[in-house]
C-alpha cells in the first residue's frame, strides 16, 4: 500500500498540506477534514495545497480541492496551489477542470509569498 | 508476339519467350527480392523463394516442412497463429510490421503481407506470405522524425530572457502534435526556470484557425494551473477578429499586439523597469 | 516469456477505483507513453471507473493491447449493468460539467483519449471502449 499521508504543518499563519502521489478517494475526502480542524485550530491566514507530488488529478480531486477552498475563504483565508507538475496541468486543461478563483503558484516558496505579501500582487491587465 | 487468350474477361499473355504460364509464373517469384512463401493452414512452410533464402538465410531444403514459427524471434509474441486464423477466414494481412529473425539469429524489422490461397473450388488451403526487410526504410523513417522533432524544437523555442521570465514565438501553424510537444516544453521550461510569466508571441502565425486557437487557449490555461501567468502578444487584428468569430472568449487572457508592449507588462508583473543609463526613465 | 497482453480489474469499491488507475499506469508506462499521455490515460480510466462505481455500483474494466496496422495501443473498456445513460447525446456535449459534480466526465475523457465509443441501454447498463495510439 503505498503512502497516503496527508501532512498539514502550520507555519507562522499558514497552513501548509502535501499532498502524496497517488491519493484514493478517501484519502482525498480527508484533506478536508484535516483543512478545516486545523483551520479552527490556528484560524491560519492562508492554505497552500502542495501537489508537486501528485500524478494523477481527476475531477473528484478537483471538486475537494476547490470546495475547500471555498470553505477556507469562507473562513476568512487564502488558498493557493503550489507544485502542479506539467504534464498534470495539461491534462486538467484538456480534461476541462480550470480551478477557477483559486490562486496557483510555481512552487511552495512563491505560494508563501503569494500569501504573505503585503501588498495585493499586481494583477496583470 | 505472343498468344493472346482470355480469362475471366482478362487479356492473357499464353507464355513468355518459351516459358509456359506456370513456368512464367514461379519465375516471377523466383526472381523477386522479397521473401515469398507458402505455407499450410498449420503453419509449415510449402514453398520458399530464392528472396526467402537471402532473407533468412534459411535454403529452400532447410525450410520446406519446417514451422514457420522458427522464423519468430524467442520472446516476442507470436502473432503466426492469430494471422493464420485471419486467413482461415478469407481475409489478408496488410503491411504488417513486426520482427522475425535469421537462421543467424539477428531479428530485423520486416513488412509482411499474407493472403489465403485458393484451390479450383475456391477453398481455402493455405496462405501465401510476401515479406519485406525495412530495416533500412524504418531507419530512415525513424531518422525523418528525430529531424522534424529537431525542427520543432528549433522552430518553437522557448527562451529565457530575463529571470522569471520566458518567451515562446511561434512560428507557422501549430497542428496537434506540434502544439503537444510544444505545451510540454514550454510548461517543463516555466517549471525549470522558476518563471512567473510566459510571453506566447504569435506574431509569426499567419492564419488562425480553430484547432490552433483551441490549443493556444489550452496552452495559456495549463500554464495558469501551473502558477505562472501568460501573455499573448503578437495579436494582429486579423487574427484578433477570427478569434472573436470562432467565440472564444479573450476576456481572461492577457493581450498586447506586440512582443514589446507584452514585455512591458511582464516587466511590470516581475516589478522590473527599464532605464536608460544617463539616468532618464 | 512474453507478459500478458489483457487483463481486467473488477470494480466494485472506492478500493478498486485507485486498483484500475494504478494497473493503467502500469500498463501506459510498460508501453512507453510519454509522461503526458501515461497521466492522460490515467486521468481518463480513474473517471470511467468513478463512473462505475458512482452510478452502477460494480462493474469491471478490461484492458488490452491493441495492435493496428504495426501502431501500439491500450484498449480500456468499462463495463456495467447500471442504470444506462439516458440521453448520451447531452452526456456528451462539452461543458456538460465535472467540477459541478454533474454528468459523466465523458466529453473530457473523449478530449484525452484518441478514441472513444459509449455504448448504454437505460435499465440494462453501458460500456465505455477508449483507445490511446502510440505516436511513432
Amino acid at each position: 500500500m503505498t503512502n497516503q499521508i496527508i501532512s498539514v504543518v502550520r507555519v507562522r499563519d499558514t497552513l501548509m498540506v502535501t499532498l502524496p502521489a497517488d491519493p484514493d478517494d478517501v484519502t482525498v475526502a480527508t484533506l478536508q477534514e484535516e483543512v478545516l480542524r486545523a483551520m479552527e485550530r490556528y484560524r491560519p491566514r492562508g492554505l497552500v495545497l502542495d501537489i508537486s507530488g501528485v500524478e494523477t488529478l481527476d475531477s473528484f480531486f478537483v471538486r475537494t480541492v476547490t470546495e475547500t477552498s471555498h470553505m477556507v475563504g469562507l473562513m476568512g483565508g487564502r488558498t493557493v496551489i503550489a507544485g502542479m507538475r506539467p504534464s498534470v496541468a495539461i491534462t486538467a486543461t484538456q480534461l476541462g477542470l480550470t480551478l477557477h478563483g483559486t490562486l496557483t503558484a510555481l512552487t511552495v516558496d512563491r505560494a508563501l509569498d503569494l500569501l504573505n505579501h503585503p501588498r495585493p500582487r499586481r494583477r496583470l491587465s | 508476339m505472343s498468344n493472346k487468350g482470355r480469362l475471366n474477361g482478362k487479356a492473357v499473355v499464353n507464355g513468355i519467350e518459351g516459358l509456359g504460364m506456370q513456368a512464367f509464373l514461379a519465375a516471377i517469384v523466383e526472381s523477386s527480392d522479397d521473401a515469398i512463401y507458402g505455407k499450410s493452414l498449420e503453419g509449415v512452410i510449402l514453398s520458399w523463394n530464392h528472396g526467402a533464402e537471402k532473407m533468412y538465410g534459411y535454403t529452400a531444403s532447410e525450410a520446406l516442412g519446417r514451422p514457420v514459427g522458427m522464423l519468430v524471434p524467442a520472446g516476442s509474441p507470436d502473432e503466426v497463429p492469430q494471422i493464420l486464423e485471419r486467413v482461415k477466414r478469407g481475409e489478408r494481412v496488410d503491411h504488417f510490421e513486426t520482427v522475425r529473425v535469421r537462421k543467424s539469429g539477428e531479428p530485423f524489422d520486416v513488412s509482411i503481407n499474407v493472403s489465403p490461397i485458393r484451390d479450383g473450388s475456391a477453398k481455402i488451403v493455405g496462405a501465401s506470405t510476401v515479406a519485406r526487410d525495412i530495416t533500412e526504410p524504418k531507419r530512415l523513417r525513424e531518422a525523418l522524425t528525430q529531424r522534424a522533432k529537431e525542427i520543432l524544437e528549433v522552430s518553437t523555442p522557448v527562451l529565457q530572457v530575463w529571470e522569471g521570465m520566458v518567451v515562446a514565438p511561434f512560428i507557422g501553424t501549430l497542428d496537434t502534435q506540434r502544439a503537444q510537444q510544444f505545451m510540454e516544453r514550454l510548461l517543463d521550461r516555466i517549471v525549470e526556470t522558476n518563471s512567473s510569466v510566459a510571453l506566447l508571441d504569435v506574431t509569426g502565425v499567419p492564419a488562425i484557425d480553430t484547432r490552433t486557437a483551441q490549443h493556444l487557449i489550452e496552452t495559456i490555461t495549463s500554464v495558469r494551473l501551473l502558477g505562472a501567468q501568460a501573455v499573448l502578444t503578437g495579436v494582429r487584428p486579423a487574427i484578433a477578429q477570427t478569434l472573436a468569430h470562432l467565440g472564444i472568449n479573450l476576456a481572461d487572457v492577457v493581450t498586447r499586439s506586440s512582443l514589446a508592449a507584452g514585455l512591458r507588462v511582464a516587466l511590470d508583473a516581475l516589478n522590473l523597469k527599464i532605464s536608460s543609463q544617463d539616468g532618464a526613465a | 516469456m512474453s507478459e500478458a497482453t489483457q487483463g481486467n480489474v473488477p470494480i466494485q469499491s472506492e478500493n478498486d477505483i485507485i486498483a484500475a488507475r494504478r494497473a493503467v499506469r502500469d500498463l501506459a508506462a510498460r508501453l512507453s507513453f510519454g509522461i503526458t499521455d501515461v497521466t492522460r490515460i490515467v486521468t481518463a480510466s480513474s473517471e470511467l471507473a468513478r463512473n462505475i462505481f458512482l452510478y452502477a455500483g460494480a462493474g469491471v474494466m478490461w484492458w488490452s493491447i491493441s495492435d493496428r496496422n504495426g501502431a501500439v495501443g491500450l484498449e480500456l473498456t468499462f463495463e456495467d449493468h447500471g442504470p444506462g445513460i439516458p440521453d448520451v447525446e447531452l452526456a456528451m456535449k462539452p461543458g456538460y460539467g465535472t467540477s459541478r459534480g454533474l454528468g459523466f466526465g465523458l466529453p473530457g475523457t473523449k478530449r484525452l483519449m484518441d478514441e472513444m465509443e459509449v455504448r448504454t441501454e437505460v435499465g440494462k447498463g453501458t460500456t465505455v471502449t477508449v483507445r490511446k495510439w502510440l505516436r511513432k
